[in-house]
């Protein structure tokens, strides 16, 4: 039966418990026939990518778990001159560390960069989402078993039917079939922070329209007690935002391009005549 | 040989060393015997393998254990059945074959006890190899030699660092017990002053009492009152997902998103985006380092102004308000405590401390707590402690839905009422059988807290108030103690285990200039690593880890199930290293106290005596935990009838009195204006003081000019205190070390953009952080989690000095750290909050201006290492 990950961005708190577990399990261990002994140090064959998002205060902190993506069309397979890597049947997929000769091609095919070359022992390593544990009859391998918010897990096809319908492959497109299901893969945010200049108070229940011009959608949201809005899981777009609130001057901010995480900073509205009047 | 002895040297057998095997070992570093979050070791042909979370239910069906669950808002929150381990737990393999490892006695060269003993070479010369035989032999005479000369208080035990959590092994003062066998037992002892939450202790206590640790006690069932009733939860200074770790494990991870689940907005308040914040705030309020309290007075400025505080809770369940008005709307002082004013002090503008305060007063409001940072442990921490119980009074704490939330402590030092989860039947603690250090239970003669040991040798006569343990209560932070003792000596000979002076104290680098002193003419260390103080050492004794030697263990922290285990011995010792139990063995043998200080028990009898004294024994007996090797303690069925924190102050304030003068809420303090009445810097209405006597270490001070970089240091994310600083595994992640283009792993400081540009540095420089007490070397980390105007340097990294006392290149910044204690008369340390200038070095410069420290051999991945201190030493590995 087929083994899949299912990683969910939104529940890893970076502990990196993984990344640990996978260097506690294959440094200094030798699995063969799964795979000789992990270098100390390099190698992640499973790591943490960590992405600082935005500027201060708005500033958020993603990270990403990265493993072999164990490929139902895996390229290193056929990339390998020697045949040393073979999927299993249950779907992971692994570097025999005997036949392996160093030649490195698996790891130009790799879109993922997963595979790691020891020059040492002179082979290509990777993620072999503990196979030997597998069929010793662990239900999990190291790095799902130390995840202490169940942001990893591992398992049977069948029994993660959901996770996969919505989840996605941590790169688009590469078609490569992964048997990695990534959720809530976070897109880029707008924010800002909405204040009356002339009083130095946040403003509480401004109306934000954020317009993408590109595409010609719109989504809207309402401020909150500090005057902040946020519009996450944005597509990189162009970009315009209109900010409403009774008895202040619209403003439209643009042409906002996001190619990456945008803190529009403070965004001051200015009292519209009437309300200067009727005050 | 004596037979007991022999008795006690024998272990359980590692006959089956080819055979695989499981140990269960505690990975939590509390040290003091209070561990936590088992692991289960798996060892194969005498060597480990793995490190792997512990299952509550291996051997129980989990009804034998009560299994818990808080139900609130629809959503259901319970423990796994495993722990929940930490990387420091995963990782520790490294530790314990750690290039770093003492493997067997040395003697400083230099170091002559028949001639020469050249202490002005302390943290400068190296060691050569010696025996047990000829170590225990220089040891004993020297202990003889000083007690008959200058009498018992001469020898000086430092017992109290940062080590491993052992029970029968100690660390943390085995030799303290040894030395309560000598005669009648006299000696001096180290004290460890209440450290991590110095703030509570000075200051909060004397708001409200709060035995021991001035946050809010009884902290029973407050998970379930938060999860019900709480709209916003601040988290003022605090990182849920750092300081909890090497206690409790993630319990606390678990608990911050289900808080965000039940829809709690996370609101973060500190200098840098934590580790906590970085995933779980809603929203992130940046503000300087150690100004909170100007914040505090603001928010209390606008509830006052606009009546938005609870004025019938205060007038029943507080005393002094009008004079803490007084000072709030400058009727004291002429200042009002405007948002405004504190905008300019806290780089918080005013209007989101408007928001924040309207946004409290009309909100269910707790505030989370995990120690450690430049909130609760900067200069004057007493201040902002005070004035966060004061905002929680004004909008009536006890309340449901309003407390103080500890992410930390729980079950601190054992007690059952400092744990905020469904409570178990028992505490189960392993305290009363702890072979270490003694102090709390009673107090020799003379004791020197940890924080005035520099004072103490260099500039005596000293005297502070308090014995600063964490047990000390209130009243005796009005008692005055002097060194030296009235009739006592000096202190010549010092012996310590597990030391950290260096890396975790204040002051740190002044901390040589007393190693050096030719007052001090022994020194012996012991310590399972070369690290810290051990570069100061005379003598050097090497100590096993947890994982070579056969103990007992239990957990009454983790949050999940309190629970009691056997840790067998896992590898067999690496290099010639015994543990600080044995070692205190071989001393009183020598001494011929051996019976005495055994009290005839082999290591096995005392670990049957841990169980006996653990509190549980009345429900398993010692046969089922020798068969199933863990126990674990069954939720009591009572739980929900625990108050939920000081629910039953606000109910009946009368009836509950705190342990106050006024057994009430004090905005003025009676205690300190009876005791210190003209202590500015910690008078009876807390104040927000920049400056004073004690500290110069505000922006707002002359200092600032020079210094114009606050540091924020946290607990560590990638160590517990002193420790794992030499693993390479954690030394890989950039938010921990950063390579310089020497190929050492420099410490890592996170630094604002807007700061770095200004000194032309760039991300992946190395920069030298300083003040007129020394300077760090560090690598800068270019991000925007730090307030511009701030650097952020987490404590513990290991002291590797380039100039002894000056320059250090392991990132110990400590070293730098303020001198003074918190104030005047609180005994309490001063090191996060403080003023220092940073610039970038030019690494060749120092290459060639330092050549014989510089290129002193470390390992690339692991740091300084064993034979880089030692003549024709070779480092394991």
């Amino acid at each position: 039966m087929g083994k899949v990950f299912v990683i969910d961005i939104a529940k890893c708190n970076g502990c990196y418990n993984c990344q640990i577990a996978c260097k506690d399990e294959y440094v200094g261990n030798d699995w063969t026939p799964y795979a000789k002994p992990q270098p100390d140090t390099g190698h992640f064959w499973t790591g943490i990518e960590e992405i600082e998002r935005g500027t201060i205060p708005k500033v958020k902190v993603a990270y990403i778990p990265h493993i072999c993506q164990h490929c139902d069309d895996a390229p290193c397979i056929p990339a390998c001159r020697e045949k040393a890597i073979y999927k299993r049947e249950d779907g992971l997929v692994i570097i025999d560390p005997v036949k392996c000769t160093g030649d490195r091609n698996c790891i130009d095919a790799c879109p993922y960069g997963a595979i790691f070359f020891n020059w040492d022992l002179n082979i290509s390593q990777k993620c072999t989402g503990c196979a030997h544990l597998i069929d010793e009859g662990w239900k999990e391998p190291r790095c799902v078993e130390v995840c202490p918010t169940e942001a990893l897990k591992f398992g049977d096809e069948v029994d993660f039917a959901s996770s996969i319908s919505v989840g996605a492959p941590l790169i688009p497109d590469t078609g490569t079939k992964p048997r990695v299901y990534y959720l809530n893969i976070p897109g880029k945010f707008i924010a800002g922070a909405v204040y009356d200049p002339e009083d130095d108070r946040c403003i509480k229940g401004a109306e934000v329209v954020l317009q993408n011009i590109v595409a010609n959608e719109e989504s809207n949201t309402v401020t909150d007690i500090f005057g902040d809005f946020w519009f996450e899981n944005l597509k990189v777009a162009d970009y315009r935002i209109l900010i409403n609130k009774d008895g202040y001057l619209a403003r439209t901010i643009e042409p906002i391009v996001n190619t990456r995480d945008l803190n529009l900073g403070d965004i001051g509205l200015y009292r519209s005549s009437s309300a200067q009047i009727s005050k | 040989m004596p037979e007991q002895r022999q008795k006690q040297k024998q272990k359980v057998p590692v006959s089956d060393a080819k055979k695989e095997k499981q140990c269960i070992k505690g990975m939590g570093f509390a040290s003091f015997g209070q561990n936590g979050n088992p692991a289960i070791v798996e060892v194969k042909d005498g060597k480990i393998i793995r490190i792997r979370p512990f299952y509550y239910d291996a051997k129980y069906n989990p009804e034998k254990f009560n299994p818990w669950s808080i139900e609130a808002r629809g959503i259901s929150f319970s423990p796994p059945m495993r722990t929940l381990q930490t990387p420091h737990g995963l990782a520790y393999k490294k530790r314990v074959y750690s290039p770093n490892r003492i493997l067997y006695p040395m003697k400083r060269v230099d170091w002559d006890p028949d001639g020469e003993r050249n202490t002005q070479n302390r943290g400068k010369s190296g060691y050569v190899r010696i025996s047990w035989d000829e170590a225990l032999e220089m040891i004993v005479s020297e202990i003889k030699r000083v007690r008959e000369k200058y009498g018992p208080y001469a020898i000086f035990l430092q017992g109290d660092g940062h080590g491993e959590t052992k029970v029968v092994h100690g660390a943390h003062g085995c030799h303290t017990l040894l030395f309560r066998s000598i005669g009648t037992g006299e000696f001096t002892v180290q004290n460890r002053n209440s450290d991590s939450w110095e703030g509570w202790f000075w200051g909060a206590k004397h708001v409200w009492g709060m035995e021991h640790f001035g946050l809010e006690t009884p902290a029973t069932n407050i998970f379930q009152d938060v999860a019900e009733n709480t709209d916003m939860m601040l988290f003022i200074g605090c990182d849920p997902e750092t300081t909890p770790w090497g206690w409790q494990g993630q319990m606390a991870s678990k608990a911050c998103y289900w808080l965000s689940e039940l829809g709690i907005k996370s609101v973060y308040i500190c200098p840098d985006l934590n580790y906590g914040a970085a995933v779980h705030a809603d929203k992130w309020i940046p503000i300087k380092p150690n100004t909170d309290a100007a914040m505090h007075l603001a928010i209390a400025y606008i509830w006052i102004r606009e009546g938005s505080y609870d004025k019938e809770y205060v007038r029943t369940h507080t005393y002094g308000f009008e004079d803490f008005k007084d000072y709030v709307m400058g009727k004291e002082d002429g200042i009002a405590k405007t948002p405004k004013w504190a905008a300019e002090i806290t780089g918080i503008p005013a209007r989101t401390i408007i928001a924040l305060a309207e946004e409290w007063a009309c909100k269910r409001t707790s505030i989370a707590h995990g120690n450690g940072g430049s909130y609760i442990r900067g200069p004057y921490s007493s201040e902002p402690a005070r004035l966060e119980v004061l905002l929680l009074a004004m909008q009536g704490v006890g309340k449901p839905g309003i407390h103080q939330v500890p992410f930390v402590g729980w079950g601190a030092m054992f007690e059952l009422d400092r744990m905020p989860w469904p409570v178990s039947l028992s505490n189960v603690i392993m305290w009363p059988t702890h072979r270490g250090n003694t102090s709390v239970r009673s107090l020799p003669k003379q004791f020197i807290p940890k924080l005035f040991i520099h004072d103490a040798i260099l500039n005596p006569p000293v005297s502070w108030y308090s014995t600063t343990l964490w047990s000390a209560k209130t009243e005796n932070q009005f008692v005055k103690y002097t060194y030296p003792e009235e009739g006592c000596s000096e202190i010549h000979l010092m012996w310590s285990d597990s030391p950290c002076l260096m890396t975790c104290w204040n002051d740190s680098n002044k901390f040589v200039e007393a190693y050096r002193s030719e007052k001090i003419e022994c020194m012996i260390v012991q310590h399972p690593w070369l690290e810290n103080d051990c570069l100061f050492a005379d003598i050097i004794l090497p100590v096993n880890t947890k994982f070579e030697e056969e103990d007992i263990g239990s957990d009454p922290v983790s949050g999940l199930y309190n629970c009691i285990w056997l840790e067998k011995q896992c590898i067999e010792p690496i290099g010639e290293s015994k543990s600080d139990y044995e070692i205190a063995c071989m001393v009183a043998e020598k001494l011929g106290i051996y019976e005495k200080f055994t009290e005839g028990k082999s290591i096995q009898d005392w670990i049957k005596t841990a169980f006996e004294n653990a509190n549980v024994s009345h429900m398993v007996s010692w046969e089922e935990l020798v068969k199933n090797e863990y126990w674990v303690v069954p939720t009591n069925p009572e739980w929900k009838k625990q108050p939920r924190g000081i629910y039953n102050f606000y109910k009946e304030p009368g009836k509950n009195p705190l342990d106050t003068p006024s057994g009430k809420i004090e905005f003025y303090s009676q205690n300190l204006a009876k005791h210190f009445p003209d202590d500015k810097e910690r008078p009876p209405v807390p104040h927000w003081i920049p400056y004073g006597e004690s500290h110069q270490e505000s922006l707002e001070c002359e200092r600032a000019k020079k210094y114009p970089m606050l540091v924020v240091s946290n607990h560590p994310r990638w160590g517990v205190h002193a420790m794992h600083d030499d693993i390479s595994w954690l030394r890989e992640i950039k938010t921990c070390k950063i390579k310089g283009i020497d190929g050492y792993q420099y410490h890592t400081a996170w630094i604002h953009p807007e700061d770095a540009a200004r000194r032309n540095i760039a991300d992946g420089d190395i920069v030298k952080i300083y003040n007129e007490r020394g300077a760090v070397l560090c690598g800068a980390w270019l991000t925007e989690r730090i307030i511009p105007g701030s650097i952020s340097v987490d404590h513990g990294a290991k002291y590797d000095p380039v100039v002894t006392g000056e320059l250090d290149r392991g990132g110990a910044i400590n070293t730098i750290t303020p001198h003074n204690p918190l104030s005047k008369n609180a005994s309490g340390m001063a090191t996060s909050g403080f003023l220092v200038e940073i610039e970038r070095v030019n690494l060749d410069e120092l290459h060639k201006l330092y050549p014989e420290a510089m290129k002193r051999p470390f390992h690339k991945d692991a740091g300084p290492i064993f034979s880089a201190f030692t003549f024709g030493g070779k480092s394991n590995g």
